[in-house]
């Protein structure tokens, strides 16, 4: 069943034998490929910013070169921390995170809809001003002008270029869905509509009440209500719904098999949009708000577990029986897909746990807030885009990844990092946690900066691991990219000498005879 | 799997959905918490919480700028649900010099254009910090190098919020007194810019040094309205 990982087979061959299908991927090649490189390129930015920012929580002789960071955050204004650590979350979550999202929902309703997509010029137009408005957005945050707003530090100048970036690729995705060919709905395609018809809600919300930067006058403490509902609503509602419909849709596409217990996802879908938005109520436990909401909030987030335990199950349990059947896991792909679904059962558990009163106040103000946070943008989403482009750019392209070893460093660094920088955020968390809380009157602050240091430095140290994987991805992709162009420049010359260069490592790797056929 | 049926009904039942989420969280807040008016004794004309300066608001915008509130807190929470208390943060003077010390209400925000809760606590809670820095000079001093009053501290310095000037004539009042490390070189000074100055003038009005009355409920967020 070589055919069903046909990602390590050869260089060309992806068209799909659907016809339809083919001329559907044709018909979204460039938007989405924008989308992904510019993704791509805004993980590396944010990765480098993280590592950057990190470094600098670090005491100062820890390594050679932090004195140097340090100097320059001392010096100059754009550099500080508090400006730079912004500019990195909003970089993965705006940048690269959302962009690859708009990718990847265009590329499922347009194959959804089995209609190659009118005006691709629009969507293109879109994708330059979303990142347009990431770029200024970016910008503004490092010349001052940030709101202070958790996720929604773009000045107001940015927000509206995001918008209109956003109303037209909305109107594309409304005219694509509608001018589907009836008779192929699937649950990924309710899950990415659910994706698109959030993120203005949100948006719209946060940016006008709260990213304005001139709040509502004499709304207090309202405004941290709405923050916190709109960071919990970008993971929950935009983010995962995003990567989920994703996963339905490519798990038995790349497995060939169906998904288990296919029937309990509705009721996941359902009580997903209708619990897991109430995580927001984590942020404000013990704060000066009405006790009975954060009650009901909790009671209402801690349910999350039905959806995670539905939806996890099912997709979980997919990629074991597909393992079982074919007997490996086969393929670059379906790891990625794998590790994304398992990641996403991690990050509810997070949830789930802060759900839990006196876990919360333990955890509350400490880093395993940025522990949930990564889980989700980090292990997550980024897992599913990885999985995805891995799956959908040789189809756009008609041409195959350049080496299945650039392929495995990058899986095994973003997945030992990832990892890593979880246990170490979640761990360090619980120890923080238990400083700040401790009851004894002789314990400070500082004794729990001290506590903290080290998780931070191992932290760093694991963001770099990432952050090398991502570079090896960006770098696959743009040799690829290069190869590709050489290919269609140059012709059949270079086709021969591409074509037939031996893929180490590839387990199911096709004789000439194959791909000459 | 025929899952989305009929786009009118699916888009009806999400909009409920959605609403559910909303309402809990953008309209329900904002009719209980949006329009909490200061507490005013009878026969008096004392409000509390009293507004802070003008120079107090500008500084919450290089608050912002500057992104405090990634490591900072501005919260204290009930002694029943964490040690807030106990480390001290809920600690200030009131008028009189005596000791006023409790949780944040929602009332105590009224005034701030914009609220910094904060998420973590890298740094010390700043509801009081007003109490625990007695002057400018103090802040000046911490802001430009924390290592000096704490070398524990992982806050970053923030030497661009000041310039080094030559002194012409005499030296500035706000010139900051400097450890020998620090210290500019002779016949210079280094002065506060001004978002240094609204800035500290901000952090100089945070301090929660009176105290809320609570109704006869024991709720003292409650707006007068619903007092019976």
């Amino acid at each position: 069943m070589a055919t069903l990982f046909p990602t390590t087979v050869a260089p060309r061959g992806f068209v799909s034998t659907d016809p339809e299908l083919a001329a559907v991927d044709a018909s979204v090649r460039w938007p989405v490929l924008v989308c992904f490189l510019t993704a791509v390129h805004w993980m590396v930015v944010g990765t480098f910013l993280l590592v950057y920012a990190s470094s600098l929580t670090h005491p100062q002789d820890s390594f050679p070169i932090l004195g140097w960071f340090i100097d320059l955050s001392n010096n100059f204004s754009m550099f500080t921390y508090g400006r730079v650590w912004p500019a990195a979350i909003d970089a993965l979550v705006y940048g690269w995170a959302s962009t690859a999202g708009l990718g990847l929902a265009v590329w499922l309703l347009a194959r959804m809809s089995r209609e190659p997509v009118c005006a691709p010029a629009a969507l293109m137009t879109a994708v330059v001003f979303w990142n347009l408005g990431v770029a200024i957005g970016l910008t503004g945050i490092f010349l001052g002008d940030s709101t202070g707003v958790e996720l929604l530090e773009f000045p107001a100048y940015a927000s509206w270029v995001l918008w209109l970036a956003y109303a037209l690729f909305a109107l594309w995705a409304v005219a694509t869905y509608l001018g589907r060919r009836p008779g192929h709905d699937h649950i990924a395609q309710a899950w990415v509509l659910v994706a698109l018809f959030a993120f203005p809600w949100l948006y719209a919300t946060g940016s006008i009440l709260l990213g304005s930067g001139h709040p509502l006058p004499g709304s207090g403490v309202v405004q941290e209500v709405i923050g916190a509902w709109y960071v919990h609503g970008i993971y929950t509602l935009w983010l995962a719904p995003l990567g989920l419909g994703l996963l339905y849709y490519l798990i038995p596409k790349v497995s060939g098999i169906s998904i288990r217990y296919g029937s309990k996802a509705k009721i996941a879908f359902w009580t997903w949009l209708i619990f897991a938005p109430w995580t927001a109520v984590h942020d404000l436990v013990g704060g000066p708000f009405p006790a009975e909401t954060v009650t009901i909030g909790l009671i209402l987030s801690g349910l999350i577990f039905i959806p995670v335990a539905l939806i996890g199950m099912g997709l979980i349990s997919t990629a074991f029986a597909a393992e079982e059947r074919q007997g490996h896991h086969g393929g670059v792909v379906f790891p990625f897909l794998v590790l994304a679904a398992v990641a996403f059962v991690l990050a509810g558990l997070s949830e789930q746990l802060l759900s839990i009163r006196s876990a919360n106040e333990l955890l509350r103000f400490t880093m395993f807030r940025e522990c949930n946070c990564f889980l989700w943008v980090y292990g997550f989403f980024s897992f599913v885009v990885f999985g995805s482009i891995y799956y959908i750019v040789p189809r756009l392209l008609d041409f195959g990844w350049r080496s299945s070893v650039l392929v495995r460093i990058h899986y095994y660094t973003s997945l030992y990092g990832i990892l890593l920088v979880i246990a170490m955020l979640g761990f360090g968390g619980v120890m923080q946690g238990n400083i700040l809380e401790n009851t004894d009157t002789h314990v400070t602050i500082v004794t729990a900066t001290d506590v903290a240091v080290s998780f931070h430095i191992a932290a760093t140290m694991c963001i770099s691991l990432i952050a090398i994987g991502n570079g090896v991805f960006a770098l696959h992709l743009g040799w690829m990219l290069i190869d590709w162009l050489r290919l269609r420049v140059r012709g059949n010359r270079l086709a021969a000498e591409i074509l037939l260069e031996p893929y180490e490592g590839d387990a199911s790797k096709p004789s000439s005879e194959e791909v000459a056929a | 799997m025929n899952f989305v049926p009929n786009f009118r009904g699916f888009f009806v039942l999400l909009l409920l959905v959605f609403m559910f989420t909303w309402v809990g969280f953008v309209v329900f807040p904002w009719l209980e918490l949006g329009h909490l008016p200061p507490i005013q004794e009878e026969g008096s004309t004392d409000i509390t919480p009293w507004d802070s300066s003008g120079a107090a608001h500008a500084g919450e915008r290089v608050y912002a700028a500057n992104g405090c509130a990634y490591c900072h807190t501005q919260q204290v929470r009930a002694a029943t649900s964490g040690a807030d208390i106990i480390r001290g943060w809920g600690t200030a003077k009131d008028e009189d010099g005596k000791e006023v010390t409790r949780r944040s209400y929602p009332r105590d925000y009224i005034w701030q254009g914009q609220t910094f809760l904060g998420n973590s606590r890298n740094g010390a809670d700043l509801s009081n910090v007003a109490a625990r820095f007695s002057d400018a000079a103090g802040l000046y001093s911490y802001l430009y190098d924390p290592y000096v009053l704490n070398p524990h501290s992982s806050m970053p310095a923030y030497h661009f919020l000041f310039v080094t000037r030559k002194v012409s004539g005499l030296p500035s009042r706000d010139a900051l007194v400097l450890s020998a490390k620090d210290a500019p070189p002779a016949g210079y000074e280094i002065v506060p810019t001004a978002e240094a100055q609204s800035l500290v003038a901000y952090l100089l009005s945070l301090k929660k040094g009176y105290h809320l009355k609570p109704d006869e409920a024991g709720i003292p967020y409650l707006p007068p309205s619903t007092k019976s």
